[in-house]
């Protein structure tokens, strides 16, 4: 393994430098974003295939930056962890882009973000030191404010802006706290403050520390009730755009939580700590609850999945609380798959999503009645990835679920594991919401539902006077909007690569649900050294 | 244990049929062609391995062995086929290819819209309980359940109506309850007290109940208290226990095939399979007599008490309920209820021969409510009739049919030529060996058959003995609960008292309106009878009907809760031969099942379902059958827990 320590920092690198690309060639070509893109998340994808093999047979890979010792130098980590992580981050990645190719948006400026918010998000997964991490937050942060600002209308605006001061507040939390944890220890690198933390002499300060640091990832994470910059931010973010941010920026951000939980401040550490894992199991246990109920009520299908997020995470952050609370090996696991399967869940969904407001405008809920007739393959994957959230077996919603669950129960944290079973049921609730709207609703009778007044009093059939023999000037004007709707995927064409997309991402889903041994079998190493 | 393809070759080949379903939407033929191929190949497998079975091999397929692929950490997705298993997967795909035949004449005497979802739905639910039975541990068992849940809820929700959706969100949301929460706690809850001690973390069934569940358990009696109680509620949604029950009537609005072979044989039974897996394979009778159930007031009971208690109050309520419902196949879910409860009954009583007449009663409801559920269904083809207050005198139209249904209703009830009676008969004996307050689950159980003919006699009875001019009112469905109160010195009623009592006037009234509403009715929508010719010339003809546009049409013949497309003809009933009153498709089938209720009732001994019973049986309590009876009831439970 001559080189292979040089793909972390490359992988960071490489996006960053090739986001300047687009707009260099913009000056003398047009669209050449898409090609730069493709070429470098590809190449990112199989860069962390590369480094996987190397990481999951013959254990973690370290680079330190410019040959710095690490306690004053910067290194980065590709240990079991985190290169699942970054495998996830640059398959999303390089997925995504099947979609926007023709499913917009175009324009050089939005590959440039996009490629910078990759190597942000690969920062964040492979850093070592705390203050990095913060600088890569940044980066994160700063490309998705653009790309959620580049949406149409004053309402990407709006929700670009209240995430950027949501945003930019929680990343000063976190940097308060990681000050304050440097005043008790002196060093900024992962490794050395887990030594250094329990040796600190004045506990106050890194109580006060990870306090800080809670509330920031609280936002990031967007747990209720600071979470209210991501539903709008994932409704008015451009439709391209959504899926990659939903499945991968507070994941990565869920990711550094949970990093700084086991390596950094320490599992037995936290444990002593009081109240920690009391916090943390609250937080994660109120929004799993309050997620769901604000997805149940929402209208807009993208907006409704934007709320699932907030409970899916609670659930992971839930884990993490059972993990302090119990020093469970098996919560810790279930945190790790559940981030993993939720955001490849969330790329599928919003994809999905994406694809049917691309050919029919449809936004709503009540918009997708009758989906199933007029497009069988997405309504399908779209039902595999909504049960597969609910956590029906076989799929990876199910293998996280149960890992978290067992934790709960073997850390004999029974109002913890009663929210997560209950989780089951309450995220059945709003995926069957749009599951029988697509398949049991018929399409026309709930377009339009009231303008069927002047018919409706002689009890004749709705569907016959639609088809065949229209009355009334009403019903020629419904018929053409509903046309309209309907028969939009002609103007509008969907390509085979954005059908594809979401094939293969439900695919996966079923198929890493029999992953769930091997998953465990290749954390193994880092929970044997992260839990005692 | 012998390593063997066949228990996973009897899950997939109907999964394989459903992409050949799917494949072949165009051709209805081919497609229903394959259900059939799928059916038989099905039950081809099953019964290849049931001769070694009985013999005492267990098959068993396990992923881990033959693709290294480990399902969860220390947890493997397996599938065995030992008598247990075998015993639902026989009577399972023996019924479903009856009922692939049923439900083509079914579907196509209706018309229906969206065939190609409803068949292939119907294969993946038989694929999934095949996958129940075979499961060999409970996470496997678990997997099976959620997919059974997903697979019928398209079936629940067919006729694409508001009655539908709302069935289907209840269904869902039972079901899930019961597989999502409850039965995933239970088996995570088994998992950690499995692990605590030696020989675990282990989720596999063992015959007699697991041992390391068993250890654990002394160490851990209230955890695995409660784990028992989820597991019972996770399984006792889908066997209809009450308070859980409701979701099985309002799933009636389904298809009939599918109410016949899923909600009456299929899915509920898996609820019921899943407890005898839990009283017998993973806790064991042994274990569950001797874990104590403080309760305030009566000192220690066995956990099998409360679960005895409420399947005896199930099946005494359902019964009574049904009495009240006039929508027959409503009934007929009340029934289902009703019976289900007598197999967790039987089960709970832990005596083995209650044991042996719980389970030989899964095939003996199975065969007679199927035909109940038959029946059902050609009457609702043929007439459009729902309802038993309009089906007077139905027995000249469909004699064939109605004969059937007697020998069902006599089967629910237990009578003795007929399979019921075997299975009650065991459990009677099982009840009385133990005595004490047994008793009065036996008590429970024979007033539970009185019922039983109670509600299903006035329905053979209007049929045959009366006329559609003439006919009795239903006291039990059209007076107000309790009788009518009235007293005879009541002013206004003077005219119409007659010394003797006869023709009162509230008594014909209600008929009376029925019939008028009936004929204004019928000649307004007497096309909703005449629409779809009563006999068919051939499947071939409606097979080239488009069957993709049809919600319009089913608007009016769905089982929808109105009356206003049943009943008879306005000239009454035509008077059909047994060969003419349906098509083969329905007719056969029909014929076929009911034949199999009375063969089971005269020869349980020939046929193989009471022998794997006693097997079973044998298994768990560890020694032979006829040793069974000499050796006392608390010997043998102790001799178990050993």
């Amino acid at each position: 393994m001559s080189n292979i320590d040089l793909i972390p920092p490359l992988l960071i690198v490489a996006p960053i430098l090739a986001a300047t690309l687009p707009i260099a060639l913009g000056l003398r070509y047009d669209r050449t974003g898409w090609s730069v893109a493709t070429i470098t998340s590809t190449g990112l994808f199989a860069a962390a295939l590369a480094l996987a093999s190397v990481v999951y047979t013959s254990g973690e890979v370290i680079h330190t930056l410019g040959g710095y010792p690490r306690t004053y130098g910067i290194q980065l980590v590709a240990d079991e962890f985190s290169t699942l992580i970054v495998l996830l981050i640059t398959g999303v990645a390089a997925g995504v882009l099947a979609y926007t190719r023709r499913g917009g948006p175009r324009g050089n400026t939005f590959y440039t973000a996009y490629l910078l918010l990759v190597g942000g998000l690969l920062g964040i997964s492979l850093t070592g030191d705390v203050f990095n991490l913060f600088v890569f937050l940044e980066i994160t942060s700063i490309a998705t404010y653009a790309l959620v600002a580049s949406g149409d209308g004053p309402e990407s605006a709006v929700a670009a802006l209240k995430y950027l001061i949501l945003g930019t507040v929680a990343a000063s939390m976190y940097l308060l706290g990681v000050a304050f944890v440097f005043m008790a220890t002196g060093t900024l690198n992962m490794v050395e403050l887990s030594t250094a933390i329990p040796a600190a002499e004045r506990p106050v300060l890194i109580q006060t520390g990870f306090a800080f640091i809670v509330v920031g990832f609280a936002v990031k994470v967007a747990q209720w009730p600071l979470h209210t910059w991501q539903p709008s931010a994932y409704q008015q973010a451009p439709d391209g755009v959504t899926p990659l941010i939903a499945a991968l920026v507070s994941t990565a951000s869920a990711y550094a939580f949970g990093r700084l939980i086991v390596t950094v401040f320490e599992v037995d550490y936290l444990a002593a700590m009081p109240n920690a894992a009391a916090i943390v199991l609250t937080i994660g246990c109120v929004s799993v609850l309050a997620g769901t109920v604000l997805a149940v009520i929402q209208t807009e299908v993208k907006r409704m999945l934007a709320y699932s997020s907030v409970s899916q995470f609670g659930l992971v952050i839930a884990a993490y609380g059972v993990v302090i609370a119990g020093n469970s090996e098996t919560a810790l696991t279930g945190a790790v798959i559940h981030l993993v399967g939720h955001g490849l869940l969330k790329t599928g969904l919003f994809l999905g999503a994406a694809l049917v407001a691309a050919s029919y405008g449809a936004r709503t809920v009540d918009e997708y009645a009758g989906l199933a007739t007029d497009r069988p393959i997405v309504a399908g994957s779209m039902a595999v990835l909504l049960f597969s959230l609910v956590g029906i077996p076989p799929s990876i919603g199910f293998v996280g679920k149960w890992y978290i669950a067992l934790g709960a129960v073997e850390s004999q944290l029974w109002p913890v594991a009663a929210v997560i079973f209950l989780s089951t049921m309450l995220t059945l609730a709003y995926a069957a919401r749009l599951l029988e709207k697509m398949y049991f609703t018929p399409a026309t009778v709930v377009e339009r539902p009231h303008a069927r007044g002047p018919v409706a009093t002689d009890g004749g059939d709705a569907d016959r006077d639609d088809d065949s023999t229209p009355d009334s000037e009403v019903e020629i004007d419904d018929g053409r909007a509903a046309a309209g709707l309907r028969g939009g995927a002609a103007r509008n064409p969907v390509s085979v690569g954005m059908i594809a997309i979401v094939v293969v991402v439900a695919l996966g889903a079923v198929a890493l649900g029999f992953a769930g041994g091997a998953i465990a079998e290749l954390l193994e190493p880092f929970l044997t050294e992260v839990i005692n | 244990m012998v390593a063997d393809i066949r228990p996973l070759a009897a899950v997939l080949v109907s999964a394989v049929a459903i992409v050949l379903i799917i494949a072949s939407h165009r051709r209805p033929n081919l497609r229903e062609g394959w259900s059939v191929v799928a059916a038989l190949a099905k039950f081809g497998i099953i019964v290849s391995m049931l001769p070694a079975v009985i013999g005492g091999t267990v098959f068993e397929w396990s992923l881990y062995e033959s693709t290294g692929i480990q399902f969860l950490e220390g947890i493997d997705f397996a599938l065995r086929a030992d008598p247990l298993g075998i015993f639902f997967a026989l009577l399972a795909s023996f019924l479903w290819i009856f009922t692939s035949f049923y439900a083509t004449g079914y579907m196509r005497g209706l018309d229906e819209h969206a065939q190609t979802r409803f068949f292939a739905s119907f294969a993946a639910s038989l694929s999934t309980a095949v996958g129940i039975a075979f499961a060999a541990n409970l996470v496997t068992i678990f997997v099976f359940y959620e997919l059974l849940s997903l697979v019928t809820y398209p079936l629940v929700a067919h006729n694409e109506d508001d009655e539908a959706r709302i069935a289907g969100r209840k269904y869902l949301t039972y079901t899930f309850f019961g597989g999502g929460v409850f039965l995933l706690a239970g088996t995570a809850m088994v998992y950690w007290l499995t692990s605590l001690v030696e020989g675990g973390p282990t989720l596999a069934f063992e015959a007699g109940g697991m041992e390391a569940l068993a250890a654990a358990a002394q160490a851990e009696p209230v955890y695995a208290q409660a784990a028992f109680f989820l597991l019972i509620a996770g399984f006792g949604v889908k066997a209809a226990l009450m308070p859980l029950h409701s979701w099985l009537a309002d799933a009636m609005v389904a298809p009939t095939p599918v109410s016949g072979l899923l909600h009456a044989v299929a899915v509920v039974k898996s609820g019921a399979f899943g407890v005898a897996r839990v009283i017998l394979e993973v806790y064991g009778p042994g274990l569950i007599r001797d874990l104590p159930l403080d309760v305030p007031g009566i000192g220690e009971i066995g956990l099998n008490i409360p679960v005895a208690i409420v399947a005896a109050f199930t099946l005494t309520a359902a019964s009574i309920i049904a009495m009240r419902k006039d929508h027959l196949k409503r009934r007929l879910a009340y029934s289902t209820t009703a019976q289900l409860s007598y197999i967790v009954l039987g089960l709970s009583m832990l005596h083995p021969y209650a044991i042996v007449g719980a389970l030989f009663h899964i095939p003996a409801h199975a065969f007679a409510k199927l035909t109940l559920f038959f029946c059902a269904g050609a009457i609702h083809v043929e007439t459009h009739t729902d309802y038993i207050s309009e089906m007077a005198g139905i027995g000249k139209r469909m004699p064939l049919t109605m004969t059937a249904f007697t020998i069902g209703a006599a089967g629910m009830a237990g009578l003795p030529p007929i399979a019921g009676f075997v299975s009650k008969f065991y459990m009677l004996i099982g009840a009385g060996d133990v005595g004490g307050s047994y008793w009065l689950f036996a008590a429970a159980l024979l007033l539970s058959a009185v019922l039983n003919i109670g509600y299903l006699w006035p329905v053979v009875y209007t049929a045959f003995f009366e006329s559609e001019d003439r006919h009795d009112a239903k006291p039990l469905l059209e007076f107000p609960r309790g009788g009518v109160v009235q007293s005879y010195g009541d002013g206004s009623d003077d005219d119409h008292v007659a010394t003797d009592g006869g023709e009162r006037a509230n008594g014909t009234e209600p008929t009376d309106t029925t019939e008028t509403e009936d004929t204004v009715v019928d000649e307004e929508f007497e096309y909703a009878v005449d629409k779809y010719p009563s006999d068919h010339t051939g499947p071939d003809d409606v097979a080239t009907d488009d069957q993709g546009d049809r919600v319009s049409s089913v608007n009016h013949h769905g089982d929808h809760d109105d009356h206003l497309t049943g009943g008879p003809p306005a000239a009454g009933w035509q008077r059909h031969s047994p060969f003419t009153e349906s098509t083969w498709l329905m007719l056969a089938p029909i014929a076929v099942i009911a034949t199999g209720a009375v063969v089971l009732g005269i020869g349980p001994d020939y046929a193989v379902f009471l022998e794997l019973a006693i097997q079973i049986v044998e298994d768990v309590f560890g020694m032979p059958f006829e040793e069974l009876s000499t050796v006392p009831f608390d010997e043998l439970m102790t001799e178990v827990t050993e």
